[in-house]
């Protein structure tokens, strides 16, 4: 299932980190597509004068007191601290044509905020409400239906009529009174004209504050659920904020008066400003307890001071207010690239361009307010923030996908190690278990063998040395020798096989040589004596062997006794007694005599899985042969 | 050998012992005693000439003794008589400075021919006795076998050390190595006397050591 996800959410990360260029080259070529189209071929006359009669109350424009201005004509330096209603009146002659069906357009780029337009005294174009509250058009463009049954054959006459603020009413001064420039021209090339502007002015903005605002909630609710990261909800706050403050440029008819409005956007900046900072802040990993103090505070203070400076100051108060925004947020951003570029983020690039453009953009937007610059700069200068935090959410989103991703894997790796632990603790437990119980054995062992050497042992010891007996004596001592072999083989340690050759040899030489049989003794060297035998195999072994010179000495009236050792290619060890004595005499039933221990021997071997075979003959001697399979035998190399 | 220092806790087994013992040394003057502190005390107060050790005793090991007898009297030999014959109860007696050990088991028969030899100075040793030793002296710290070139093993003991380890009996190791049964007995005899200087000489070092650290 994961195989064909991995290489598309490769795909997709990669995408998401060029998005930023991505994005602003497809703007780039959009704008050039749609700039290249502007140069029209039907012929569109621009006007750029008017009488205006300029009006405070009156319903009706006094021709006689106009004057001729030039157009665009901005209140704010033409009719500085004064709103109102302006009429512009132009006369022109009968457009060009014999057509007399053409329906012409008036094209205007800024009527701010509302305006209407007679047409030889024909109303033709109302863009909204004319009082308070006012619709605000001032971002958006105009087009005027110009039927041409009302031309005129000569002295058409049109007529304007502006209702607009002045300048220090509103905060910015795209919204101060004011006219543009006139284009007229066929309308289908005016509709054009005006479909691209449009498009820029008011649907790409439109598009942008949804999407911010969708985005923005989508990272506010997980910044506020993942504390740690809690610049994703500042930067979501940003991106919701900056949708509302985008909304200035397509919403055209709110509940709210003209104030209410400005002051409801001033206030927006503040809390922009203090999402931005804090955004800036949270992802340099900072949390300064007197900036989560100030900013909220400051977004108080805002819209208070501006009430307080009263409706006529503020342009002023609020440009104050910007000033001191603008300086926070390049503050925290200078901030942030030095913290990144201290640490070596990996981050420092993206970003040091993102809010390079971003402050680019912004610079643009204002300069182009005040200095009256091409609107087309305008609406790309608005249009690049919103591109700009597009593309950071996305790469922040991705940054949190990717640490989610790492935090379940390692929380994984915590798991598959933790059970490695346990199940570690619980081998250690068991080893332990069961060395502690080897230990009390082995204590058990010991105690069992003391306690046998020194009340059995000595008991015994007592019965050899005063019974009158010889038998008893002889009997107590072979008991004392099995006794002694016994606890040997309870506590003993593993013994080597050239060892116990060893000891076999001087147990079996000495006692032969004692008893009058001449011994002789053969076994491999040691080399390839190297296993080991476990106690047990070595005990009964020995039994076995000692029982077997035993029989030698006392029944079979031998004079040569020959032992030979051995190992079989298969591993198994062969231990052969051969003697010239009578011979073991047979039972009736063909069985050799139990009395000589031949019963307890043959046992003994079945015990370690060998085999103990007596060949006897009277006259020929016995041959007894022990063969072992060492392999069960031996402990370790 | 006229003064002999028979320890034995069990009075029947010393009876006859003290029995056998009047066999072999008709003139001898036997101090018995049944318990450590006892001996300890008759050590320390009287001369012997031979001790007849057993070393599993009520109130503690016969090992004690030996050593005590080693230490105040370095020219009276102790013989260690035990029902024992593992060298893990052995060893530590040879190395405290016993020649010898018999075995109590033994017919009487066996046990004074062995105590003549022990006596005449033929000390036995078994194979496992002999592993023993093998092992010990070449675990023994280099330095310290330097420093004493006189307790390190000759070649001539090592080679009778190695034969009996591999169950060869004395006599028969004196018949290979072209040795008489006397010069035999007389390595055996150098193998348990640098045994027990060996073991003294360590236990010396031992206890500077510990003296250093306390210092």
């Amino acid at each position: 299932m994961s195989a064909p996800t991995s290489p598309l959410r490769r795909l997709v990360y990669r995408c998401a980190q060029r998005c930023p260029a991505w994005l602003l080259v497809l703007l780039v070529i959009v704008l050039a597509a749609a700039n290249g189209h502007a140069q029209s071929h039907a012929p569109v006359i621009e006007w750029r004068q008017a009488e205006v009669s300029r009006l405070s109350e009156a319903e009706t424009a006094d021709w006689s007191t106009a004057r001729t201005v030039s157009l665009p004509d901005e209140w704010a330096d033409s009719q500085p601290g004064r709103g109102g209603t302006a009429f512009y009146r132009l006369r022109f002659e009968a457009p060009l044509g014999r057509d007399a069906g053409a329906l012409y357009g008036l094209y205007v780029e800024r009527a701010c905020s509302v305006l209407q337009v007679w047409l030889n005294g024909q109303r033709v174009h109302a863009s909204g409400r004319q009082d308070e509250p006012v619709s605000r058009n001032c971002h958006q463009p105009q087009l005027v239906a110009l039927p041409s049954a009302l031309f005129k054959p000569s002295g058409n006459e049109l007529v304007l009529a502006v209702r607009g603020h002045a300048l220090q009413q509103v905060s910015s001064r795209l919204r101060a009174g004011g006219l543009s420039a006139l284009e007229f021209g066929l309308y289908d090339v005016m509709a054009a004209h005006h479909a691209k502007r449009v498009v820029f002015a008011i649907r790409l903005p439109e598009v942008m504050s949804g999407t911010l605002a969708l985005m923005g909630s989508f990272m506010f609710v997980m910044g506020w659920f993942n504390r740690k990261q809690s610049y994703l909800a500042y930067f979501g706050a940003l991106m919701v904020g900056w949708a509302l403050l985008l909304a200035r440029l397509w919403a055209t008819d709110l509940p709210l008066d003209n104030r209410s409005t400005e002051l409801l956007l001033a206030a927006l900046m503040g809390f922009v400003t203090l999402a931005a900072v804090q955004f800036l802040l949270r992802y340099a990993n900072e949390r300064l307890r007197w900036i989560n103090i100030l900013l909220p505070l400051q977004c108080v203070l805002l819209p208070i001071s501006l009430l307080l400076a009263g409706p006529d100051r503020l342009y002023t108060a609020s440009g104050l207010w910007f000033a001191l925004l603008a300086a926070e947020v390049t503050m925290a951003a200078t901030h942030y690239l030095a913290r990144a570029h201290r640490q070596k983020s990996r981050q420092l690039w993206l970003m040091a361009t993102l809010l390079t453009v971003v402050g680019v953009a912004l610079t643009i937007e204002f300069t182009a307010q005040v200095a009256q610059l091409d609107s087309r700069i305008g609406y790309l200068a608005q249009l690049v923030p919103p591109l700009v935090y597009l593309a950071l959410g996305l790469r922040l989103v991705q940054q949190y996908g990717r640490a989610y991703q790492s935090a379940e894997q390692s929380r994984a790796e915590l798991e598959v190690r933790i059970r490695e632990a346990t199940a570690q603790i619980e081998r250690n437990f068991a080893q332990l278990a069961e060395l502690k119980v080897e230990q009390v054995t082995e204590r058990e062992r010991k105690r069992i063998a003391a306690d046998l050497h020194d009340d059995l042992g000595a008991k015994l010891l007592t019965i050899v040395h005063t019974s009158e007996s010889e038998r008893i004596s002889t009997l107590a001592r072979e008991a004392l020798e099995e006794m002694r072999l016994s606890v040997r083989g309870l506590t003993g340690k593993p013994v080597r096989l050239s060892d116990a050759l060893g000891d076999w040899r001087a147990e079996v030489v000495s006692r032969l040589t004692q008893s009058g049989v001449q011994g002789e003794w053969s076994a491999p060297p040691d080399e390839e004596t190297q296993q080991t035998l476990s106690s047990r195999a070595y005990v009964q072994t020995t039994r076995i062997l000692r029982e077997a010179v035993s029989n030698v000495i006392k029944h079979s009236g031998a004079s040569q006794c020959t032992v030979r050792c051995a190992l079989t290619a298969e591993g198994d060890f062969l231990l052969t007694i051969q003697d010239n004595g009578k011979g073991i005499p047979m039972e009736l039933d063909g069985r050799l005599d139990k009395g000589h221990g031949m019963a307890s021997m043959k046992g003994r071997a079945k015990q370690l899985q060998g085999q103990c075979l007596v060949e006897s003959g009277p006259g020929y001697g016995t041959v007894i042969r022990l063969t072992l399979p060492l392999q069960q035998h031996v402990s370790g190399p | 050998m006229n003064n002999i220092l028979l320890l034995e806790d069990l009075p029947e087994i010393r009876a006859w012992l003290k029995s056998l013992v009047l066999q072999v040394f008709p003139n001898a003057r036997i101090t018995e005693c049944s318990r450590v502190q006892d001996a300890l005390q008759q050590v320390q107060n009287s001369r012997f000439d031979l001790g007849l050790i057993d070393l599993g005793l009520p109130d503690g090991s016969g090992t004690d003794v030996v050593a005590k007898l080693r230490d105040v009297q370095p020219d009276a030999q102790s013989v260690v008589v035990t029902i024992h014959d593992d060298d893990e109860h052995l060893f530590p007696a040879l190395q405290a400075g016993a020649y010898g050990y018999i075995l109590k088991e033994q017919s009487r028969e066996l046990i004074t021919e062995q105590l003549q030899r022990i006596s005449q100075g033929e000390p036995p040793l078994s194979p496992s006795i002999a592993r023993k030793v093998i092992k010990y002296f070449a675990n023994m710290a280099k330095p310290q076998a330097n420093a004493m070139p006189e307790v390190s093993l000759t070649e001539r003991e090592s080679e009778v050390l190695l034969r009996v380890a591999k169950g060869f009996t004395l006599p028969e190791i004196g018949v290979q190595l072209g040795l008489s049964r006397h010069t035999i007995a007389d390595y055996v005899k150098q193998i348990y006397r640098k045994l027990n200087v060996s073991s003294r000489a360590e236990a010396a070092l031992e206890a500077q050591r510990l003296g250093l650290f306390r210092r």
